[in-house]
């Protein structure tokens, strides 16, 4: 038998994905053309999982919101900085269900100057009530959009609005790439 | 004034603006890339119709399954611009089609039936798929 090899090399890997109750993750570049399949492919383990259709809906949303994020301001881009169509850039999603509870996670690089800014932004959201978080996303849905957003300044407080508990979030140094730090954004629904 | 049609895309919807007979529709699901460049030139040609409507009954249907962030923000702008055409003397009849399930798709169409009055709103929820 010659499978003992693939078991040593990569059956770590795979029960690590059992064991978190994984069940989507996807690393590589991101286009709209592949969320949207990627969408179709969270829609389908979502219904066949058995969650209700208010969390499937939630969670689809949320999913949206952190892909499309990447797309945005990933720092690993193929495309140009000024493109702000069409766009190719880099980062990891994940999705895992723990006891009728799923989490979503998301991971791409971003400049190191930008990480301040999105501490700020995403510690207020956590300091806000579910109340204050509604007011604050039909302010936001009434108000110009801020400078520096290729949407409306209103993904973050989406994934809030649907999230069972507070976003939570990271940053990592990237050993070897200067100025660059891996970010994460968890969301419980 | 020529209508407006665009196919549906997975992640972008049906636009059907019939405007020689005064019905406007919106279908599908609405997540683009890029949704001020999707929705920006959709509501130029919708403004440009309306500005040249007077006292016009003006139908409209969306049934939108899902919206991302940026098409709410585009979503508003287009409801503001009907609300505009009845304050300039037509009358708008807006139906906000929502999965009886979806509680942020009908909260949203309650949002804009209370932020423009001036628009014949309906609530028409749909039966789950």
């Amino acid at each position: 038998m010659s499978s003992a090899p693939i078991v040593h090399e990569y059956g770590a890997f795979f029960e690590l994905a059992r064991q978190n109750r994984v069940i989507f993750y996807y690393v590589g570049y991101f286009s709209q053309n592949i969320v949207a399949a990627m969408a179709e492919a969270v829609k389908l383990q979502l219904e066949v999982s058995g969650a209700t259709g208010p969390t499937r809906r939630k969670l689809f949303s949320s999913f949206v919101e952190m892909a499309q994020n990447i797309i945005h301001y990933s720092a690993d881009a193929l495309t140009p900085d000024r493109q702000d169509d069409r766009e190719l850039r880099h980062g990891s999603v994940c999705i895992s269900e723990r006891d009728g509870q799923y989490l979503l996670l998301c991971a791409n690089p971003i400049e190191i100057d930008i990480a301040e800014g999105l501490r700020q932004k995403l510690e207020t959201l956590r300091s806000m009530t579910m109340d204050e978080i509604k007011q604050a996303y039909k302010d936001t849905l009434r108000a110009e959009a801020p400078e520096g957003s290729k949407g409306a300044g209103m993904g973050f407080l989406t994934m809030a609005r649907d999230a069972s508990a507070p976003l939570e979030f990271d940053f990592q140094p990237l050993h070897g790439v200067e100025n660059t730090a891996v970010f994460y954004l968890k969301a419980a629904i | 004034m020529e209508n407006l049609y665009i196919a549906p895309t997975p992640s972008s919807p049906e636009v059907d603006f019939k405007f020689d007979q005064h019905l406007l529709a919106l279908r599908g699901e609405s997540y683009p890339e890029n949704a001020a460049a999707f929705y920006g030139d959709i509501i130029k040609r919708l403004r440009a119709y309306l500005a040249g409507c007077t006292g016009q009954r003006i139908a409209v249907n969306i049934a939108l399954a899902y919206f991302n962030s940026s098409s709410t923000k585009m979503l508003f702008n287009m409801i503001e611009a009907f609300s505009e055409a009845v304050e300039a003397g037509n009358m708008v009849h807006l139906t906000w089609y929502h999965d009886e399930e979806d509680d942020t798709i009908l909260e949203f169409g309650q949002e804009l039936s209370d932020d423009f009055p001036a628009i014949d709103f309906v609530n028409q929820p749909v039966r789950s798929a």
